[in-house]
């Protein structure tokens, strides 16, 4: 039966006088048109549109080549939301694996996802990814109010009498956003090296506690290599995440106070819909592709050393 | 049976689409674009409704946008920016109308009806809607910076509502001195980062007779200091200003814990209502000014403006005309709070014996002046913004302030705007 369907399928393809590869080529045909049209088209759109000045209010449109982004580069206001973009970047996802490795570990060894506490455990532990940002963002929003926020009532109840301004005080405002961004998306990073534990062989884990290794040479030397691989990837999908921040941010503070918490995407944002300037706003949004582009070949690249040298 | 469902429905489906497309056929349908107003959503449908009867043939469809303005800003430059915008008649801040008079998204009103003249409206948002010598749009409701105080509190040390800024730091550390309540704080304002503080940092500016981006530049500086001081010096404003907009100021001092407030006069009816902390114990004045000058509140405020590429651009002004008249504009007033923009309607004894706070009003709006009336406020403002609020949280001093926003208003402003502002008391 099965032997008659793939003739005839041979015999169709004869007729139509198609190589495999060409028909490879059809196949595809929709998805690729798909992805051309939904990820391509509006890049190249972006690109084309930095390279002009384009303000409709000033009625001006018009093709510029470089200038914006030379503008770009003696811009103060970009080079402190870069600044800003890569501190945030760098406290969150540094503090977002090992806290969720910390946790993936606990989850781990405390629980058998078969056992009710388990399921539950892991279901309480992943709550905080699944809320919408916007929305969390503003129940942190009510968590920091100095005055009545439950955070500076909890600090006064352990004996710290300062009251913080968490959002207002300049100082503070970028690590308010990081403690909440590392509070949502820690979960995450935690489920994905749970299932990277998961994943790997029992057997060489049960070997390692017979020859009598205890729990930190076995997690060094058998765990933590075997889940480097998770661990990268995480970090991959992390930093992407960390680099584009926006809701986070702009529900919080949106911007200020005196624009230390601006990231790129809220500098691009206020540029493009806010005071309308489209080319430089494109200009923005580009430069920040390309720094995740560079990001990701980096990472890229690490990923590829790190299977060449595991095999 | 299942089948005889499905069949059912689709037919049902079908009848439904036909019908409408005969009404559509009969009658105009103008869309309505505005921002979510607060209050009885019914009010403004009922209205609407009576414009229909009174237009037979047209059909009036309200799609309404999120209160916030920006929101509102950006859904409008995107829709209006592709060329074909999806509806009739929108409502703008009025901030926003030269800069879109000038990309040509709204029609001017040539020749205005009889019943829009524009001397029985307040000058501000006429200047203000004002382009190139045409009317772009009718003020529906205005708005403008107001001080408010504990009548309670004042009256029990014997003070008066202050009419300068000396005034106010002296009334305002006399009682937080007296009171000893280390929840009640002396003055709150808009500091957050966005358009809120401009406001207030023009009023402040222009109480001491200068400008952000115009005027003498010592008595800006002086006043920007004011601002710093407030928080850092006199300490009468608690730090969590820097993030303090409308809405969280409105609750601070609604909660009885400030005892003087600047905001809009929106604020005024959700602080009188029933049991409200303050109810009855409040007032409402003039912004304070420097000795010897006068203040002048910044004039907000929302207008009306027909679309430029709407097919139905008759019908369209129609529902402006009917919509800033007399009749809706007192009922607006009475029934949700919103401030009429026509003068008339302040001399009207059942409106005043129904909103007494409206006498107090009158002089003020009389008096504000609009931001700067160019199309490019909204680029001014942005390159503001920062400055403005890192100044408020203490990590930039005024001059330097000052000098930041001074040299994008000079590569904005066109030198008309720049000196007629100078030559102004």
């Amino acid at each position: 039966m099965k032997v008659a369907a793939f003739n005839d399928q041979k015999a169709d393809g004869r007729r139509w006088n198609l190589s495999e590869r060409v028909w490879g080529y059809v196949f595809a045909a929709p998805a690729m048109t798909l992805v051309v049209l939904m990820a391509l088209a509006p890049i190249a759109a972006a690109l084309w549109l930095s390279l002009r000045h384009r303000l409709p209010i000033f009625g001006v449109d018009e093709f510029v080549g470089l200038a914006n982004y030379l503008d770009l580069l003696g811009d103060e206001r970009f080079w402190a939301a870069l600044g800003t973009t890569l501190y945030f970047t760098c406290l969150s996802v540094g503090l977002e694996l090992p806290i969720g490795l910390g946790l993936a570990l606990l989850l781990d060894g405390l629980t058998d996802e078969r056992t009710r506490f388990g399921r539950l455990a892991q279901t309480v532990a992943i709550v905080p990814w699944t809320v919408p940002t916007v929305v969390s963002a503003q129940m942190w929003l009510w968590l920091y109010q100095p005055d009545y926020g439950l955070l500076n009532y909890a600090l006064a109840r352990i004996g710290v009498a300062a009251s913080i301004d968490w959002l207002a005080d300049p100082r503070w405002a970028i690590h308010a956003a990081i403690i909440m961004d590392v509070w949502k998306t820690t979960p995450f990073a935690a489920l994905m090296m749970l299932a990277g534990l998961k994943a790997l062989p029992q057997d060489l884990r049960a070997a390692v506690r017979i020859d009598g290794a205890g729990w930190w040479d076995g997690f060094r030397s058998i765990t933590l290599p075997l889940l480097t691989p998770v661990i990268l990837i995480t970090l991959v999908f992390r930093t992407m995440d960390a680099v584009r921040v926006f809701d986070a941010v702009y529900v919080l503070t949106g911007g200020g106070p005196g624009n230390t918490t601006e990231t790129l995407s809220i500098y691009a944002y206020k540029t493009l819909f806010q005071s309308l300037q489209l080319g430089y706003g494109s200009a923005l949004a580009t430069a920040m592709f390309l720094i995740s582009v560079i990001l990701s070949l980096f990472y890229v690249l690490l990923l590829r050393r790190r299977v060449r040298d595991m095999v | 049976m299942m089948r005889a469902w499905i069949l059912l429905s689709l037919v049902s489906i079908l009848g439904c689409t036909q019908r409408d497309d005969a009404s559509q056929a009969a009658s105009k349908v103008l869309i309505f674009k505005h921002g979510r107003l607060s209050g009885d959503e019914r009010t403004l449908s009922g209205l609407l409704r009576e414009f229909e009867r009174r237009h037979p043939g047209v059909t009036v469809r309200e799609e309404v946008l999120p209160s916030s303005s920006d929101q509102q800003h950006q859904y409008y430059t995107m829709s209006l920016d592709g060329g074909r915008a999806p509806f009739d008649v929108l409502s703008l801040d009025v901030i926003w109308v030269q800069e879109f008079s000038k990309a040509g998204w709204i029609a001017p009103l040539d020749d205005p009806p009889s019943t829009i003249r524009r001397e029985d409206f307040f000058p501000g948002p006429i200047e203000a809607a004002t382009w190139d010598g045409k009317l772009y749009a009718v003020p529906w409701y205005i708005d403008a910076g107001v001080l408010y105080y504990r009548k309670d509190l004042l009256e029990r040390y014997a003070l008066d509502p202050p009419r300068t800024w000396p005034e106010l730091l002296r009334a305002a550390r006399l009682v937080l001195e007296a009171e000893r309540d280390p929840k009640l704080v002396g003055f709150v304002w808009q500091g957050r980062q966005y358009e809120g503080l401009v406001c207030v940092a023009l009023e402040v500016l222009r109480s001491n007779g200068s400008d952000l981006w115009v005027g003498d530049r010592d008595r800006a500086e002086e006043g920007l200091q004011l601002l710093r001081d407030l928080v850092w010096k006199h300490k009468i404003s608690p730090l969590s200003i820097g993030m303090a907009d409308e809405d969280s100021t409105r609750r601070l001092f609604g909660e009885g814990r400030a005892l003087f407030m600047r905001n809009w006069p929106y604020a005024w009816s959700l602080l009188q209502r029933e049991g409200s902390p303050v109810q009855g114990k409040i007032g409402v004045g003039p912004i304070p000014a420097f000795p010897g000058l006068s203040g002048a509140s910044v004039l907000g405020g929302w207008v009306l403006a027909v679309a430029k590429h709407s097919p139905h651009q008759k019908e369209a002004r129609d529902l402006i005309e009917f919509l800033s008249s007399p009749d809706v504009q007192r009922r607006m007033a009475m029934e949700l709070g919103y401030n009429p923009t026509r003068i008339a309607l302040y001399a009207e004894q059942p409106l005043l014996d129904a909103k007494p706070i409206l006498k107090d009003l009158l002089s003020i709006f009389l008096s504000a002046r609009p931001r700067p009336i160019t199309p490019y406020y909204l680029l001014l403002s942005q390159a503001a913004q920062p400055e403005l609020s890192a100044l408020v949280v203490g990590t930039k001093e005024p001059r330097d302030v000052l000098h930041a926003i001074r040299r994008q208003g000079d590569r904005l402003l066109p030198r008309r705007v720049r000196t007629s502002a100078e030559r102004e008391p």
